[in-house]
């Protein structure tokens, strides 16, 4: 049996503090409720991850709100999983058809959910469709989209807490930390780097 | 730029698919098409080095090309310390290529991109390895993936989930689909369209 995680100590670093994030939420609610000032807003919230987020962002919200939960699947490299594709485990439960919508996610890194997201809810044919992130590692990106409201940029750091999570703990952790290597490592070998890839290529070859 | 000839993607002889020289870039294949993110392997070599009578010494092929993104990738699962000679022909191909769009994803970034997969063991399993697999296991593993009708509709201009009026979780139709010969060629076609708009070398 595993030992049980430590949620302080496992955490090798405060990266975005508890007071940090309440502040930027507010920040976000008043712009947000300043540009769609005079209209309602439905805000749609990807789990897990992002409930925290969510929850604390529109309740800083002054203009009318209506919520939706969706989840999907993540890459798991499974050979058992029956399509290969990703899948909408939780979809929304009301058309967002001509309504205004606020995807409200955690973390954006490769873009590669986000962007799957987006022409799904698109496909949705709303009224608008924007994105909120609390936290957003560009370092990472494979996609690129748009972000209209970012909470915070870091650096290509695994982060935990305030909705993140490493194997679905940690994510009740009030703030954003750096979780310490050898929580998630394991000693790398240190025998035979080479890839071939990268082998002394002939002439003309890369 | 050049083309790439057919044979260095299908050594088999089947042309089932591009027969990867490392099994992280198969993974990373696998992670595109799940997420339906169009791709190409080694679409495009580009001549990094000539000698004076414009002979091409030295020539770089990012690993992946991502056609939506307008995104080159290449992967390396080397240590940091030992990609210097990496980061130095990409240096070169950024000088002599600057309208290209090339992202090198160390090491470490595709550990963090098995960690965020929960895929930690294969990143583990890949660091003392060569990490060779055979294209028969390419073929199986990789390309009976459903993304190739995509990578297809795409290539052709008929749509392919990318689209911002597209809806992916919705369709039913690649799911099965495997890539043909065909798909390939017309891969291919697109490339050799993209090659001549970037130009065959900018020493010529």
């Amino acid at each position: 049996m595993n030992p049980p995680v430590d949620l302080q100590s496992d955490v090798a670093e405060v990266l975005v503090s508890e007071d940090q994030i309440q502040a930027k939420v507010r920040e976000l609610g008043a712009r947000i409720s300043a540009d769609y000032a005079g209209r309602q807003l439905t805000l749609v919230s990807v789990l897990k991850g992002s409930l925290p987020f969510m929850a604390d962002l529109m309740r800083s919200i002054t203009v009318p709100v209506r919520i939706d939960l969706m989840e999907v699947s993540s890459y798991g490299g499974s050979s058992t999983e029956s399509s290969g594709l990703v899948r909408i485990l939780k979809d929304l439960s009301a058309s967002i058809a001509d309504e205004e919508v606020l995807l409200v996610e955690d973390i954006i890194d490769t873009g590669l959910t986000l962007n799957y997201l987006v022409r799904y809810l698109r496909g949705k044919n709303p009224a608008s469709l924007r994105i909120c992130t609390l936290l957003d590692k560009p370092a990472r990106r494979l996609v690129e989209i748009q972000v209209d409201y970012t909470g915070f940029t870091i650096d290509d750091r695994f982060v935990v807490g305030y909705g993140l999570d490493f194997g679905e703990f940690y994510r009740n952790l009030r703030y954003v930390g750096v979780l310490r290597p050898e929580v998630y490592s394991t000693p790398p070998a240190d025998a035979a780097d080479a890839e071939p890839a990268d082998q002394e290529p002939a002439a003309g070859q890369a | 730029m050049e083309q790439r000839a057919d044979s260095p993607d299908d050594p088999s002889g089947t042309d089932a698919g591009p027969a990867f020289a490392h099994v992280s870039e198969a993974e990373f294949a696998r992670i595109l098409d799940y997420y339906q993110v169009p791709w190409q392997y080694e679409p495009h070599t580009f001549p990094i080095l000539w000698n004076l009578a414009g002979d091409v010494l030295e020539s770089f092929s990012p690993d992946f090309f991502l056609p939506d993104a307008d995104l080159y990738v290449e992967l390396t699962t080397l240590r940091q310390k030992l990609v210097r000679k990496k980061n130095r022909k990409l240096r070169r191909l950024r000088e002599l290529y600057p309208e290209l769009r090339i992202k090198l994803f160390y090491a470490r970034d595709f550990r963090a991109l098995m960690l965020k997969y929960g895929r930690l063991v294969l990143a583990d399993e890949l660091s003392g390895t060569a990490g060779h697999i055979t294209p028969s296991r390419t073929a199986a593993s990789m390309l009976a993936g459903p993304f190739g009708a995509a990578r297809l509709a795409s290539e052709a201009g008929q749509g392919d989930g990318s689209s911002a009026t597209s809806d992916p979780a919705g369709r039913d139709g690649p799911g099965d689909a495997v890539v043909s010969p065909v798909h390939h060629r017309r891969r291919r076609r697109g490339a050799a369209r993209r090659a001549a708009t970037v130009g065959a070398s900018p020493s010529a």
